[in-house]
């Protein structure tokens, strides 16, 4: 592939044109806001620092043990918000700053050959945050939290996931006090595997129930530079 | 906390529609960076007591079906934070204004 690409097409941005009139008025709001000390620009830093900091790892380093270790999957299962605490997550003060909505229980979901199990938040959208990161804007949709309740298989099956009739779904509904995430079944072909290698294919989307894990896929490289799944 | 939010219209919030560029599809757009700052505002306002973020949440669903139903979705939660604020009386809408008009000014500066 050829790298000599003009540089003169990297115009300067012209400022004009790069003003967003919802950037305008998002800065307008925090700015009153932090001038009439509603908050402060600490306060503010603080989360933007955390929620981009955080992603799926925690969740996925549970799963992975909970694959590996049958005493950490019994503890897990059974109180999921204690169990947090030995992979580092304390979803009593997620974030240092005592977020009201994160003060939660969290219930891990396990899913066998005869049960799976998928997360929605039709209120609003509740999401397993200190385990799996911001929310993706699917999951945030109408359509998803009204639809996924009425019709989980067709929904599901709308992500690329078939799920055999003779496997019961069930939808777990989030609300601001419970908080959910699936533990998905071990996929095969991961005999001998270190909790490492577990962990990196225990993607986002197989912890929310609209996918499964893969023994060949981490969700760590695009797409269009693995084989057609 | 209890708020009730009705659909008052604000011509500072309608205008930003007005204004706006067209957007691509929704299931096309890459989040914008002010999309990530509105998220913590919304957490700050929230931690603080101001604005519950269920509340906020169950208003951007009835607003975004009747006032807002115009506006693309991923700018709700902005105009609909501005709406509450404004409801509450955190804000008036010549304060809102004037630093819309500010924040626009100090953007465009070259």
């Amino acid at each position: 592939m050829s790298h000599d690409h003009d540089h003169a097409h990297h115009a300067p941005i012209e400022a004009a044109d790069e003003v967003s009139e919802f950037d305008v008025l998002e800065t307008a709001i925090r700015e009153l806001a932090i001038e009439k000390g509603l908050f402060s620009r600490e306060d503010h830093r603080r989360f933007t620092e955390w929620a981009e900091r955080i992603g799926p790892h925690g969740g996925a380093r549970m799963v992975a043990r909970a694959w590996l270790d049958p005493e950490f999957k019994r503890r897990l299962l059974a109180d999921g918000t204690e169990t947090s605490k030995e992979v580092g997550i304390n979803w009593l003060d997620p974030t240092g700053t005592g977020t009201p909505s994160d003060n939660t229980y969290f219930y891990v979901l396990e899913n066998t050959p005869a049960v799976h199990n998928v997360i929605v938040c039709t209120l609003c959208s509740c999401y397993p945050r200190p385990v799996l990161g911001q929310a993706p804007e699917w999951y945030k949709t109408p359509h998803y939290r009204r639809r996924v309740v009425r019709w989980p298989r067709e929904v599901l099956a709308e992500f690329g996931l078939h799920v055999p009739l003779d496997v019961e779904v069930r939808v777990h509904d989030s609300n601001q006090k419970s908080r959910f995430m699936v533990l998905p079944m071990r996929p095969e072909g991961t005999e001998g595997w270190t909790e490492d290698q577990l962990a990196a294919i225990v993607t986002r989307d197989t912890m929310i129930g609209v996918a499964l894990p893969r023994a060949g896929w981490t969700g760590d490289r695009s797409p269009a530079a693995t084989p057609r799944a | 906390m209890s708020m009730s939010i009705d659909d008052q219209r604000y011509p500072v919030l309608m205008a930003t529609l007005r204004r706006a560029d067209p957007a691509p599809p929704e299931p096309d757009r890459t989040p914008a960076p002010w999309e990530a700052n509105l998220q913590a505002t919304c957490e700050c306002l929230s931690w603080r007591g101001t604005l519950d973020t269920l509340e906020r949440r169950h208003a951007e669903d009835t607003l975004g079906a009747t006032t807002y139903a115009d506006f693309p979705a991923h700018a709700r939660a902005a105009v609909v934070t501005a709406h509450a604020l404004l409801e509450q009386g955190e804000i008036s809408e010549r304060e809102l204004e004037t630093k819309m008009n500010d924040v626009r000014a100090r953007f465009q500066q070259a």
